[in-house]
């Protein structure tokens, strides 16, 4: 990294994040943090200085400490040197973009969406789902193609997918293990016939329109699985060349960022709920990181989509090898009929491509499972936390508690079970075991009073609590998501998608709307219910 | 001899091509698996 040589980039960067963090908390006239403070007044973003002070001390610190190890020793050999000194100037300034995105861009657009409101009669920025993770990825995309990447950000963008990796396994600890059944039972059913299906498809499509088998191989395995990392695993076995792979990369980064842009507002047009847009996008997208993406601007504030989608995307993953040995088995067979020779090591591949980062997801589910994130007392029941302790501030309004005596008394509840649990829920004044909350809940379907529902949502509400550990490391991923896809924005150059030309675009975009059509009619009639 | 050479160096560009500072996808995975139970255990140790 001579580039880096007696560079003050890195440090002027960690100032700059450190300054912004200490005015933002310093609350001092002096310095001018009243217009910042009086700005966030403005965009509404007052809850998140605590965060953004936090997030700028420490990363200002780290940041700026590399900086002065840069500008003190200039030369970078070791691969600490390469894996953390050289990236961190971009990763700085990725981090500054987040803020922008985040704590700027996105309540300004909100706030304009609204002041429009009137005169257009609707919110461009609701509609269009302009929130800091499409922003970022557009700004990506736009400072790539514009400005460029200069020398001193590119090992941070190359940081990019690290992040996602990291924010996915910290996913893991999002999931109750009630959700991952149900899940995981709907995916593996969705995701196995759309993925064989479509590998299917796409080598027949191949043979008819005559495309080399290296890169119907390739094209079957990106387009089937999960995008660019699957067509680099699939590339050995039927011996992809660099031009195959640039074709293929290029066409699912086209036919993936189109997927990105169009899904949301085509699930919000139509009424889609997080399960069904969760199970589209995590089967439709064709690339990991979009998919993410595409769950979140689906839904920013909640991390339900992103849970679903995810959950389809790494089941897709799953099947990774069984796409690796059936484009063996194909490959070989073709070249037997060409008479020639396959020597390809066939466990090796699957051992040494498999993505690890797979694994790490479920090893993170297993460890958060034991509860070691939870707080004593403190329950996870299907996507939300309880706690049963009695507490005063837990219990139902007494003139509400007298409306659910009254209806009981009515004899409009016929369930035995659920009278039971209401006879318990006016005992106590509060639900008390993990048990009640369905049966409290089912109540609803007993009475057409909205008034009345609502009564039995708040008891349920009520006893809901949000783990300040969970709440950290839903933080963490967020910004490792936002940070991840400004990055993956930063890498969609108009090169990568010109690459993606000729029959075997014809075929990506063929194959890759005809996946999100089918999926999209699979999601949207078949799947009922929420999560 | 020679294709197989050129099979490999093709596979090296293509993972250049996957934009990572890590020289193969399993170090990657590694290095994501490590950060993620860190900060993990950062949250453990400081919150709980």
């Amino acid at each position: 990294m001579n580039e880096e040589k007696r560079s003050p980039v890195t440090l002027i960067i960690g100032l700059i994040l450190l300054a912004y963090a200490l005015v933002l908390r310093s609350q001092n006239a002096a310095l001018a943090p009243e217009g910042l403070v009086a700005l966030a007044d403005f965009l509404k973003t007052g809850k998140t200085l605590g965060t953004q002070i936090s997030v700028g001390l420490w990363s200002g610190i780290i940041i700026s400490v590399v900086g002065i190890w840069n500008l003190a020793m200039p030369s970078m050999t070791s691969k600490f040197d390469k894996l953390v000194r050289a990236p961190m100037a971009g990763i700085g300034m990725i981090i500054a973009l987040c803020y922008i995105t985040r704590f700027y861009m996105e309540p300004l657009i909100k706030v304009w969406g609204k002041q429009a409101q009137p005169a257009l009669g609707w919110d461009f920025s609701s509609i269009f789902g302009l929130n800091y993770i499409l922003l970022g990825i557009i700004l990506g995309i736009v400072w790539v193609n514009t400005i460029g990447i200069p020398a001193w950000m590119q090992a941070g963008v190359k940081t990019a997918r690290l992040a996602m990796k990291t924010a996915v396994i910290t996913l893991g600890t999002m999931y109750s293990i009630t959700e991952l059944k149900y899940l995981g039972g709907l995916s593996i059913l969705m995701v196995a016939s759309f993925v064989m299906g479509t590998a299917i498809f796409v080598l027949w499509l191949g043979k008819l329109a005559q495309i080399p088998r290296p890169l119907t191989g390739v094209l079957a395995a990106g387009l089937g699985v999960c995008g660019v990392s699957a067509a680099v695993a699939a590339a050995p076995v039927v011996k992809a060349r660099g031009v195959d792979m640039a074709y293929s990369i290029g066409m699912l980064l086209l036919v993936g960022v189109v997927g990105l842009f169009i899904f949301p507002p085509v699930a919000k047009m139509v009424g889609m709920n997080e399960l069904q847009f969760g199970a589209w996008a995590g089967t439709g997208i064709l690339n990991s990181a979009q998919v993410a993406a595409a769950a979140l601007i689906f839904d920013p504030h909640t991390i339900e989509t992103l849970k679903v989608a995810e959950i389809f995307n790494i089941t897709r993953i799953l099947f990774l090898p069984f796409i690796v040995i059936m484009l063996a088995i194909w490959f070989a067979k073709g070249e037997e009929e060409a008479e020639g020779k396959v020597n390809v090591n066939l466990g090796k591949i699957l051992v040494d491509k498999f993505p690890l980062f797979v694994l790490g997801f479920i090893l993170m589910f297993a460890f958060s499972s034991t509860g070691v994130f939870t707080p004593k007392g403190v329950e996870l029941h299907g996507k939300s936390f309880y706690s049963f302790k009695i507490d005063e501030k837990k219990e139902v309004r007494t003139r509400d508690l007298k409306k659910i005596q009254t209806m009981m008394e009515s004899g409009a509840v016929t369930d035995a079970k659920v009278k039971a649990a209401l006879e318990k829920l006016v005992a106590d004044k509060q639900i008390t075991s993990a048990e009640q909350i369905p049966l409290v809940l089912k109540a609803q379907d007993f009475t057409p009073d909205k008034d009345m529902k609502k009564v039995f949502q708040d008891a349920d509400k009520k006893v809901q609590t949000k783990p300040e550990t969970m709440e950290m490391m839903r933080e963490y991923m967020m910004w490792l998501f936002a940070f991840g896809l400004i990055g993956l924005g930063m890498q969609i150059t108009w090169t990568t998608i010109r690459q993606a030309g000729g029959k075997a675009a014809m075929i990506g975009a063929f194959t890759g709307v005809t996946k999100a059509v089918l999926s999209f009619f699979v999601c949207w009639l078949l799947i009922k219910g929420s999560i | 001899m020679a294709e197989e050479k050129a099979t490999t160096e093709d596979q090296k560009k293509m993972e250049e091509r996957s934009l990572s500072v890590f020289a193969s996808e399993k170090k990657e995975d590694i290095t994501a698996l490590i950060i993620a139970f860190v900060l993990a255990a950062l949250v453990i140790i400081t919150l709980k």
